[in-house]
């Protein structure tokens, strides 16, 4: 087999990358397919709690490459779906404890056993930077519409392109329709003509995230959320389905959409 | 209601300020250039301009500036004279040079 290695970084903190991780690698394997989750966020390891697995961990991903343990005995795997594991971060060790050429080799590894390897990079440009993006062929840029957050993302597309990654992708997180309409926000395409790489979805603002988190179940597993739907949407983009952007921005909130959305869901 | 207000006076919707900023942000942090690299710019102004004028080395600066909607590279050079080849045509400047 033949996996794909992706990391998913934003070069700002809190943007929401490690949700997207749990989000988009339960909708790979909600599909059927095999993932498994790095953090590489050494030191500040927070995938663990946003999947609700912090209680099982034993190993990490230093105890691995350092040889502690083997690669299966720190894979965890998810409380619902048997083909999702995570490899948490350590959380008492510094980034300098791994080295690129490290982590590309355990990518590689993984490759062989794994449709996908979703690595959830730290905040920052730094070592810890280098090393989520060492193993990986895709990589994608998670941003929110605020101006701190899309400086940032371009410098990463700028960081990536120079290490000639081809394959980037942007996920726009939390937008707020209503700001957008109403002109305090910058748009899908405004963001689109600012950072000049593919667009692979947009999240809509919600609580919803907040509220799964707290519970540590991925809010891909709640079938009425929107937002897990376009998680979803964007794992059937990752796997090449041609879907449009537009279906993410809903029409109008007015009272019609809201009674269709709950036929629909029920 | 403060809105229209704000609009009356010709204050632009935030978003719209916002993409107008990123565009010149992202423009300057893209074309950030290395000490190193500017400061070979620097020389080959200095060689470029020394054919056709007299100029004090140490005055020369060379900056990127914002301008509305462009980066623009910024460069302050003192002139102590220009020499007389170069008030009549090009060729004259190339041969002079060539001739030094």
């Amino acid at each position: 087999m033949a996996g794909t290695t992706i990391v998913i970084t934003s070069g700002k903190g809190g943007v929401g990358k490690t949700t997207s991780v749990a989000n988009l690698g339960t909708a790979l394997a909600l599909r059927g397919r095999s993932v498994v989750l790095i953090d590489a966020d050494i030191g500040l390891r927070n995938l663990d709690v946003v999947m609700g697995l912090e209680n099982r961990i034993v190993y990490n991903l230093v105890d691995i490459i350092e040889g502690r343990c083997r690669l299966e005995q720190a894979m965890i795997r998810d409380r619902k779906l048997n083909t999702l594991f995570l490899i948490p971060a350590a959380q008492t060790r510094e980034k300098d404890a791994v080295h690129p050429e490290q982590m590309k080799e355990l990518c590689e590894k993984l490759e062989q056993n794994f449709d996908y390897i979703l690595v959830d990079c730290p905040a920052g440009i730094e070592r810890g930077f280098r090393n989520a993006v060492a193993g990986a062929q895709k990589a994608i840029i998670v941003t929110t519409p605020e101006v701190s957050a899309i400086r940032d993302a371009d410098r990463v597309i700028g960081l990536l392109e120079a290490e000639l990654m081809k394959d980037i992708n942007l996920i726009i997180n939390r937008l707020n329709h209503k700001m957008v309409k109403r002109g305090d926000m910058m748009s899908t395409e405004d963001i689109c003509s600012l950072l000049a790489v593919p667009l692979i979805g947009v999240i809509p603002e919600s609580e919803e995230v907040v509220i799964s988190t707290n519970r540590g179940i991925p809010l891909v597993h709640d079938k009425r959320s929107d937002i897990a739907n376009a998680f979803k949407r964007i794992a059937s983009r990752l796997e090449g389905e041609e879907i449009p952007i537009p279906t993410e921005i809903p029409g109008d909130s007015g009272i019609l959409s809201k009674f269709k959305k709950l036929i629909w869901s029920s | 209601m403060f809105d229209a207000i704000r609009r009356f006076f010709g204050e632009k919707k935030s978003g719209e300020v916002a993409k107008k900023r990123m565009q010149i942000v992202l423009l300057h942090d893209r074309l950030s250039i290395s000490p190193e690299v500017m400061e070979e710019i620097k020389n080959d102004i200095l060689r470029v301009l020394s054919r056709y004028m007299e100029i004090d080395q140490k005055s020369i600066k060379v900056s990127l500036e914002k301008g509305d909607d462009y980066a623009a590279l910024v460069s302050n050079v003192h002139v102590r004279r220009v020499y007389r080849h170069a008030l009549s045509s090009p060729e004259n400047a190339q041969k002079s040079e060539n001739s030094a």
